[in-house]
């Protein structure tokens, strides 16, 4: 006879590190009833539906990530109190000391965290030191929040915004539990005027909500784990291993993975936030859709693309002038390049040199058919937007090389424009020309996607050279036979990135209101399928060619 | 109309809906695997634990027919699951389990000027020279040679392999394990070659001492051909007898590392090249993906005793397993035993000068539950692998328990940096180097056991 563990439940309530909280544990589906029940019973007391907000905020942080929960508490103090200095100071240098000392205190914690081991590394690699790398643990989601208390502290700097007026407002916001760990990173001016409002949902915030939590779910623990288990792990981990065709499947199989599993967690911060009345922006418009790399980063996480521009590239200058870290990241890539052509594709220095040069000119280009001597500014700000971006997503250099390819990229299709803008014009719109743009666009991403998920970048040339070298077609069947399952996944994730963004709102907005039983229903179907996938027989790896 | 009131009886509602169904299901061992996986209180409920332990049980059950452990009074078979531990079953364990190889390392380790040659056979685990290039610097920097040994025309790998630039036609006819039938004239890498205005080069990244004068031997087999057959060695005519079953001939002996070889006429039959010293160890990488070692059954009984005639192994290291373990679920893997059985026969009496080891699976994992668990029939497998080491007078060598034992695969991918691949299955090349660490120190306690009994 089964009987319960009182140990085993105490345990739940404290940090597992082999199981940290996200939204498909058990664990999670009691933690939002509770959670939900009191805010509900509070919700016309809003210094109490706050505080409990916050509780419960900080409390998931801690079930997701251990002790780092007082790292939050320790930053949004800091934050709060040098934004309200910075707020209250007469005279414009004191406030630009102040943020100063702000953006040191933010970017410091996560240098320290995020990046110390990859500049150890990279002393001992190329100056020859003799450090031993640290002992540090990523804490979950600090790249998101560093960025919120970023945009908060230069929006009050700049005078668009005042300070929150209370201390819990601003934990709230930083700790607001949906978005805490994989964003969307949330913008103050939008966010803080929501927290002390009247609870209020329509009945169309209800069905988006059950929509994004759910499809979010779906896209998440269904397609996005099934597939990375069961065959994108494999294969990205010793690509040598395997045929091109099986490489090449492995890449697509990636773009549907980090998308699904983005953008899900994404939606399910969205579609939780709508049920508790909150709204915050989409951040991701099925990406790989678009017909062209500037389209894609206006799709793709969009909460980020939007921050990079804001306070990133905007400050840099922008599409007007350049500034001295333009020029000065500018050097650091042109050398970068040229080493990475030395270095890595083993080239000589003249050959380098006209890698180098050719980059260059890519970025000088656009200025010179413009004959517009701001262009080559606007292009180097935008690189260096993309170089610290992809350095953003992770301390290594295969996130740097992701985000200086994105960077050439955006200025190839810069260049495109200006060369075939008026010259295509008459046909730059018909059907067939969109589907073989955004055919090459998605082959571009998933080509850099490479880059990003591969563990070295020995393994991402490994990959590269089979797919190229050795594509094997005629294990087409074996390979067919054996991953029959993976491939209908991954088909079915395409496909549902096909439908238009607006469709589900046109068929919610079809109905008056959902019956009760008809949610209850759905949302234990969808359990059942998650079941289902989760007990489902592994897929296991096998060779194609001997 | 504010709909806050409906979504809070919504996630109410489901959530008690969802907790009776998890609370019934747990009552009453509803054991419908989907709702298993899914049941909420899953973690705080005492699991039945009967039917996990009638499943140990028969995984620890003795070695079943074909196999019956015999005691003897000189031997303790259960020493086997001792880790980085070469062990010959004997109670005495004083002596060394590798007695005549012990002997030779002595010998050439006194300056007697020999080469000890070991065949080291595996699957995808050694595949691009894994554990054998560690294995192979290891045992050269103790006791002296240069150079990688034998090299295959071509294999899956050729291009990943870090310790030799293998570059060749694509015209080559290749035979394998997996196409070659019975009774074959496969060499012990299981491939055969045939070249018809083909060529293949080779450079050996291994070796240090550029002094080291280098034999670039070729190894052959019987061409049906009036006349010994002409072959070109970096562009020198050369001819090769081709007369014998099976033979190995030098082709250039030199400081360089490099050999290319051109080939012409389709009749000879050409399985690879050797780099190595004229005196040292030698370790020959023979790595077959997703084979088990019953293969070798099908290799001609002649053509293994040529071999071995013209080629001296001194040691023949056994490493397979992985590929009998499939399917998730396997406990009885006495099928195997029954195949592997002749194979090991087979070699050991063909290479009757070389000691013979078997060396049993590595940790493997699947996934039961959602977790990564090792196979719940790796125990009876390795018990299966040291019955035929006991059986058939080899030596054996637990890797699954020098690795960590159970689930060690699994924390081995899960590591930073990791020692294993995402397949639970694979150790990287810093896993299989610590492998051959280990090995290399089992060897030397045993040269050790040697070297105490010579005082």
């Amino acid at each position: 006879m089964p009987s319960f563990e009182t140990a085993a439940f105490f345990q739940q309530f404290l940090y597992d590190p082999k199981n940290p909280l996200l939204f498909n544990n058990g664990f999670f589906v009691f933690f939002f009833t509770a959670f939900i029940a009191l805010y509900y019973t509070f919700r016309n007391n809003f210094a109490v539906r706050r505080y409990i907000f916050c509780f419960f905020s900080l409390y998931f942080f801690y079930k997701a990530s251990g002790f780092f929960v007082v790292l939050v508490i320790i930053s949004a103090i800091a934050n709060f109190v040098l934004s309200n200095a910075i707020f209250k100071s007469r005279t414009k240098s004191s406030k630009t000391w102040l943020l100063c000392l702000n953006i040191i205190f933010n970017l410091g914690l996560l240098f320290y965290f995020k990046y110390t081991n990859f500049f150890i590394s990279f002393s001992n690699d190329f100056l020859g030191s003799h450090f031993h790398p640290f002992n540090v643990l990523l804490p979950v989601g600090i790249s998101f929040f560093t960025f919120e208390n970023l945009s908060y502290t230069i929006d009050i700097y700049r005078g668009q915004f005042e300070p929150a007026k209370k201390f819990t407002d601003y934990l709230l916001f930083l700790s607001f539990f949906p978005k805490l760990v994989m964003g969307p990173i949330v913008r103050a001016h939008d966010f803080v005027p929501q927290i002390n409002k009247d609870y209020f949902v329509t009945e169309n915030d209800f069905a988006k909500g059950f929509y994004l939590i759910i499809s979010g779910l779906f896209k998440k623990l269904i397609l996005s784990d099934y597939l990375t288990t069961n065959y994108v792990d494999y294969i990205f981990d010793d690509p040598a291993r395997y045929t091109g065709l099986e490489n090449l499947v492995a890449v697509y199989g990636y773009a549907a993975v980090i998308y699904c599993d983005f953008s899900g967690y994404s939606d399910v911060a969205l579609g939780v936030a709508k049920w508790l009345g909150f709204d915050i922006p989409a951040n991701f418009l099925s990406p790989y859709q678009s017909k062209n790399i500037t389209e894609f980063w206006r799709r793709w996480h969009i909460s980020l693309s939007s921050w990079l521009k804001d306070y990133l590239y905007i400050p840099l200058g922008g599409n007007r002038k350049g500034s001295f870290a333009t020029y000065l990241f500018a050097a650091i890539f042109f050398a970068g390049v040229f080493m990475t052509g030395t270095h890595l594709l083993h080239l000589s220095y003249l050959w380098a040199s006209v890698l180098t040069a050719s980059i260059l000119l890519l970025f000088i280009l656009p200025a010179i058919i413009k004959k517009d001597r701001a262009g080559i500014p606007t292009g180097l700000n935008l690189l260096t937007t993309m170089l610290l971006g992809g350095f953003w997503h992770g301390a290594s250099w295969n996130f740097i090389i992701w985000g200086a390819l994105h960077g050439i990229a955006l200025a190839v299709h810069k260049v495109w424009i200006l060369l075939t803008g008026k010259a295509f014009a008459s046909f730059n719109n018909s059907r067939i020309y969109n589907i073989i743009a955004a055919v090459l666009t998605f082959h571009f991403v998933c080509f850099c996607w490479i880059f990003f998920k591969a563990n070295s970048f020995d393994a991402a040339g490994n990959m590269i050279h089979q797919i190229f070298f050795d594509f094997s077609p005629s294990v087409w069947k074996a390979f067919y036979a054996n991953y029959r399952p993976v491939l209908a996944i991954l088909a079915l994730a395409f496909l549902l990135h096909l439908i238009p963004d607006d469709l589900a709102d046109r068929v919610i907005g079809k109905f008056n209101k959902i019956p009760m039983l008809g949610y209850i229903a759905l949302f234990f179907a969808f359990v059942i399928v998650y079941g289902f996938f989760k007990s489902s027989e592994q897929v296991l790896p096998i060779y194609l060619k001997f | 109309m504010n709909s806050n009131r409906r979504i809070v009886i919504f996630v109410l509602s489901s959530c008690l809906l969802y907790f009776l169904f998890s609370l019934l299901g747990s009552l009453f061992h509803l054991n419908w695997p989907v709702f298993k996986r899914i049941n909420l209180i899953a973690d705080v409920i005492t699991k039945d634990t009967t039917a996990v332990a009638t499943d140990s049980l028969s995984a620890t059950a003795l070695v079943a027919p074909p196999l019956l452990i015999e005691n003897k009074a000189s031997k303790d078979f259960t020493v086997y699951v001792k880790p980085r531990f070469i062990t010959d079953f004997n109670v005495d364990t004083t002596q060394p389990a590798l007695l005549r190889l012990m002997q030779k390392l002595h010998e050439l380790k006194k300056g007697k000027k020999r080469k000890i040659r070991i065949g080291y056979f595996g699957d995808s685990m050694i595949e691009g020279d894994l554990l054998t290039q560690t294995l192979r610097t290891l045992l050269q920097g103790e006791f002296g040679g240069s150079g990688v040994g034998f090299v295959p025309v071509s294999n899956p790998s050729a291009k990943i392999r870090q310790t030799v630039t293998d570059n060749f036609s694509g015209g080559w006819e290749e035979y394998n394990f997996k196409n070659a039938g019975k009774n074959n004239q496969l060499f012990l890498s299981g491939y055969l070659f045939r070249g018809s205005n083909d060529w293949v080069e080779m450079r050996d990244h291994t070796i240090k001492d550029s002094n080291a004068v280098i034999e670039k031997r070729l190894f052959y087999g019987y061409a049906d051909a009036d006349a010994p057959v002409s072959i070109k060695v970096n562009d020198n005519v050369v001819s090769v007898p081709a007369k014998e079953t099976f033979g190995n001939m030098v082709i250039g002996q030199n400081k360089s590392p490099y050999i290319k070889v051109g080939v012409s006429d389709n009749r000879l039959p050409l399985y690879g090249i050797s780099f190595e010293t004229e005196s040292g160890i030698i370790v020959d990488n023979f790595s077959f993906r997703g084979i088990s070692g019953v293969e070798f059954g099908a290799i001609d009984t002649t053509f293994l005793n040529a071999v071995a005639a013209s080629t001296n192994y001194d040691l023949l290291v056994f490493q397979y397993g992985v590929n009998v373990l499939f399917k998730p679920n396997d406990k009885n893997f006495n099928w195997y035993a029954r195949l592997v059985m002749p194979s090991v026969k087979k070699l050991k009496s063909s290479f009757s000068n070389a000691d013979f080891l078997i060396i049993s699976t590595a940790d493997r994992a699947f996934r039961y539950d959602g977790e990564y668990k090792s196979a719940i029939g790796i125990d009876s497998l390795i018990k299966l692998q040291a019955g035929i080491a006991y059986e058939t007078g080899a030596c054996f060598y637990n890797q699954f328990s020098t690795m960590g034992g159970h689930n060690s695969i699994v924390q081995w991918a899960d590591t930073t940096p990791s020692l294993a691949n995402k397949d639970y299955v694979h150790p990287n090349h810093r896993g299989a180097a610590v492998l051959a660490q280990y090995f290399f120190e089992a060897i030397m306690k045993d040269y050790k056991k040697y070297t105490l009994t010579q005082k």
